[in-house]
């Protein structure tokens, strides 16, 4: 745990200083609402309210998809990911560490563009905020560990930029499946299904697990 | 004997393919704390794949690798085993320059686990010199004090063994003085030391044995007493022309002495 807590640290601390995913994932995230806003003419219709769960996790997952591209961007700079590697302890805690931080800024990010969101569409998300928090975490976290691994296998190809979403993507759709479908269900019933939240954490346990594990192998050279 | 003085590294037959290519093929290291072994050899030679072996980052394709420490019921197999009692100074610094020379000190002793990495790296920083810039971002740091403070990373945890690749490149004849008195301080210590140069005059400031790698094996081995002699600057010198292609031209060696 010292060095999960060191990562998060460390992470926390470089991002607020640079801000340089944090803002690139917000501002893309908020061009991206814009563009729904042309569009889809009859934004403010009743159909979008329909729509709203699946443009939101569009927006997330492609934002999740910039800050990721630069999750180990700063671990080259300076062989940095050399020092990871050297820790006595098992590297999956280093794995823990990074993924947190990813999951606590893009659930920033998320927060803040479903608020645009709802402002650009006059759709009122501050009625249900704490269950799709709820939702909003619950994807985060299946989305993070994934990104993370994949993030750290990519980062030293010459296609990083490409090959992560390539390969993260298609690891998402289940992730997407319960996310979407919790989202929908708390605009429409107030709070998600018992099904939508067991899927997401079955999900998100497997995800952690195995990145948990698979990670160690990620900083071998 | 101080502790770090029982320190042994002892590498067998270490073999290293990437794909068809052979880096390291039978490299045998064995030394113990409070010596300094430079390992010497023209460029893709595999001095810096073994000294990533050695550190536990690289996992050799064949060979076994132990690392036995002072204090420690058994000697350590395994690369985990290795990597607690080492520190890994590089080409690069291993630093992050967001963070301040103290910050990435801290950070590095909680990696670590040890006890109190703020007054660990405080103390570090007064060693080195670095204390009136404690709080200076890494970033903006010359090559010689990033240098010194990545000397200070890789000692945090008070290793036993320090392995240093290239460490002198790029720092101008001072800085390197005092890196080289630095190195020597630490092998005499009691700490083993394992040096990765090009140059033949530094490493021997600091070493007490040396070995040659050519295309992956070792070509030569100089042991206490015989460093800055004519056999191991022979064997360098052919190390350097084996790696070379012949100038048109030149029908004999080409290749100048070490570089001083």
């Amino acid at each position: 745990m010292r060095v999960l807590a060191a990562i998060l640290w460390k992470d926390l601390i470089t991002e607020w200083r640079s801000r340089d995913r944090v803002v690139a994932m917000l501002v893309f995230s908020l061009l991206v609402v814009i563009v729904y806003h042309f569009a889809l003419p009859e934004g403010t219709g009743p159909d979008i309210a329909v729509h709203t769960p699946g443009l939101l996790w569009v927006v997330f997952v492609f934002a999740a998809l910039i800050g990721l591209n630069r999750a180990f961007a700063m671990e080259l700079e300076n062989d940095a990911l050399a020092g990871l590697a050297l820790i006595p302890a098992d590297r999956g805690w280093v794995f823990a560490g990074k993924a947190v931080a990813n999951a606590l800024l893009l659930f920033l990010v998320q927060g803040l563009a479903a608020a645009a969101f709802g402002l650009v569409f006059d759709i009122d998300l501050a009625a249900s905020a704490l269950p799709l928090a709820g939702v909003f975490a619950l994807g985060t976290l299946g989305i993070a560990p994934v990104g993370t691994l994949l993030s750290a296998m990519a980062v030293r190809t010459r296609f990083r930029e490409v090959l992560l979403p390539i390969l993260l993507l298609p690891a998402l759709f289940p992730v997407l499946a319960g996310a979407v479908e919790g989202t929908a269900e708390v605009l429409r019933d107030g709070g998600p299904s018992f099904a939508s939240v067991q899927l997401l954490l079955v999900v998100d346990g497997i995800y952690w697990i195995i990145c948990f594990i698979g990670f160690d192998y990620v900083l071998d050279e | 004997m101080s502790p770090a003085a029982a320190t042994r590294l002892v590498a067998r037959s270490l073999v290293k393919r990437f794909g068809p290519v052979t880096a390291l093929d039978g490299v045998d290291v064995d030394i113990e704390g409070g010596h300094a072994l430079a390992v010497l050899g023209p460029n893709g030679a595999g001095k810096s794949t073994l000294l990533r072996i050695l550190a536990g980052l690289a996992q050799a394709t064949s060979g076994e690798l132990t690392v036995t420490r002072a204090g420690a019921a058994a000697p350590g197999r395994g690369r985990r085993a290795a990597r607690a009692g080492v520190g890994f100074a590089g080409h690069a610094t291993l630093l992050y320059p967001e963070l301040s020379a103290r910050e990435n000190l801290i950070f590095h002793g909680r990696l670590h686990g040890i006890a109190d990495p703020q007054g660990r790296a405080d103390a570090l920083l007064a060693d080195e010199g670095l204390a009136t810039v404690a709080d200076r971002r890494a970033g903006t740091f010359s090559r010689g004090m990033s240098q010194r403070l990545s000397i200070s990373r890789a000692l945090v945890h008070d290793p036993g063994v320090v392995l240093l690749d290239e460490p002198f490149s790029g720092l101008d004849r001072r800085a390197g003085d005092r890196l080289s008195l630095r190195l020597r301080a630490l092998r005499d210590e009691g700490r083993l030391v394992v040096l990765v140069s090009h140059d033949l005059a530094r490493a021997s400031e600091i070493a007490d044995r040396a070995i040659v790698l050519l295309a992956g094996r070792v070509a030569h081995t100089a042991s206490a007493g015989e460093l800055g002699r004519d056999a191991l600057e022979d064997a360098y010198a052919r190390a350097l022309d084996a790696s070379l292609p012949p100038v048109p031209g030149d029908a004999g060696g080409t290749t100048a002495g070490p570089s001083a």
